[in-house]
């Protein structure tokens, strides 16, 4: 999600001057995470408002741990773990209304002019399904597409071995297939038939 | 024949769609006072007063006696109780004794009953001339 190696110095820099004591350095942080958290923590709960309110929360969290931040992995690295544990705490204390996997029923094929938009409606009901699964299923899920399909970074983020998450995703992806029987891929999408595990 | 072939391609079919759908997310974008809240929230964290530390010198040694206490309670239930316990055997009830005096009985629950309403019609009374109830 960051390969950018002048926004990793600009973070060292950034997280120095923190230190330092120079609280208004923190916005640089936040002017460059905002997007990514924000958009990690809509697919944690897909809810506008609820996204900004937990990448909030992670913000303040890594204010407040980042002496604890011991440069062994990049910035990015530490912020996403800490951000999926945040994300993670605050929706088991304050789930999402969130349909069992069992009750979320195949949108009915479209018809007509009505086909795009019946398209991206039911998108959607698969999007929303992966919050349906176990949570054991669900993060890797999450963090797998958050990191553009890259296993190693989600499975850095998530703190397991590249093999458990490649296992877990399996599992999810199947349990995701028997949900939606009647979905046909039209054309095979080439630019992730190399990148899928 | 063919049945077992179309079945392997749809399920293909379907992980690809899936895989598909999934990768093609919409990017949200922050907003617009999204960053200004955070950073307030920031500068409300610099400002706030430090937690107040756990106050150990006036806190240990009260630890420490109520940690001697327990632990000389421990030994000596230990020290008078096991001895005890081995020549502990159950009384026999005597029934006949037990339903001899009920009316007696009686006449005490009837009268804490009794005290126990008058002390709380007494501290209601006063409550109420004090106006807190």
């Amino acid at each position: 999600m960051n390969a950018n190696p002048k926004g990793a110095a600009e973070d060292l820099a950034d997280v120095a001057r923190v230190l330092a004591g120079e609280a208004r350095a923190f916005e640089g942080i936040v002017r460059r995470w905002q997007g990514p958290l924000i958009n990690m923590a809509w697919r944690y709960c897909r809810d506008r408002g609820r996204a900004e309110e937990l990448a909030q929360e992670a913000f303040i969290r890594a204010w407040r741990g980042l002496a604890a931040w011991r440069r062994e992995s990049s910035f990015s690295t530490w912020l996403f773990a800490l951000a999926a544990n945040v994300f993670r705490s605050e929706l088991k204390r304050f789930p999402t209304v969130n349909l069992p996997i069992e009750d979320i029923s195949e949108p009915a094929e479209p018809a007509g002019q009505l086909v795009e938009a019946v398209e991206r409606e039911r998108y959607e009901v698969v999007r929303s399904a992966v919050l349906a699964l176990p949570m054991r299923y669900r993060e890797p899920v999450i963090l797998f597409y958050f990191h553009e399909m890259d296993v190693s970074a989600a499975a850095r983020t998530l703190g397991m071995p590249e093999g458990t998450l490649k296992a877990r995703l399996s599992r999810a992806r199947s349990l995701l297939a028997q949900r939606f029987p009647h979905l046909k891929n039209e054309v095979a999408p080439a630019k992730f038939a190399g990148k899928a595990v | 024949m063919t049945s077992e072939p179309e079945t392997t391609n749809d399920a293909q079919s379907r992980s690809e769609k899936i895989e598909k759908i999934l990768a093609r997310e919409e990017e949200l974008i922050p907003s617009s006072g999204f960053l200004a809240s955070v950073m307030e929230r920031i500068e409300d964290e610099v400002v706030a007063p430090p937690p107040i530390p756990f106050p150990w010198k006036r806190a240990v040694p009260g630890m420490t006696l109520a940690a001697c206490v327990f632990g000389w309670g421990a030994v000596e239930l230990v020290r008078i109780g096991v001895p005890a316990a081995t020549r502990f055997s159950l009384p026999a009830i005597h029934v006949t004794a037990a339903f001899t005096r009920p009316v007696e009985q009686a006449g005490w629950v009837a009268l804490a009953l009794g005290v126990s309403l008058i002390s709380w019609l007494v501290s209601k009374r006063m409550a109420g001339r004090s106006g807190l109830l």
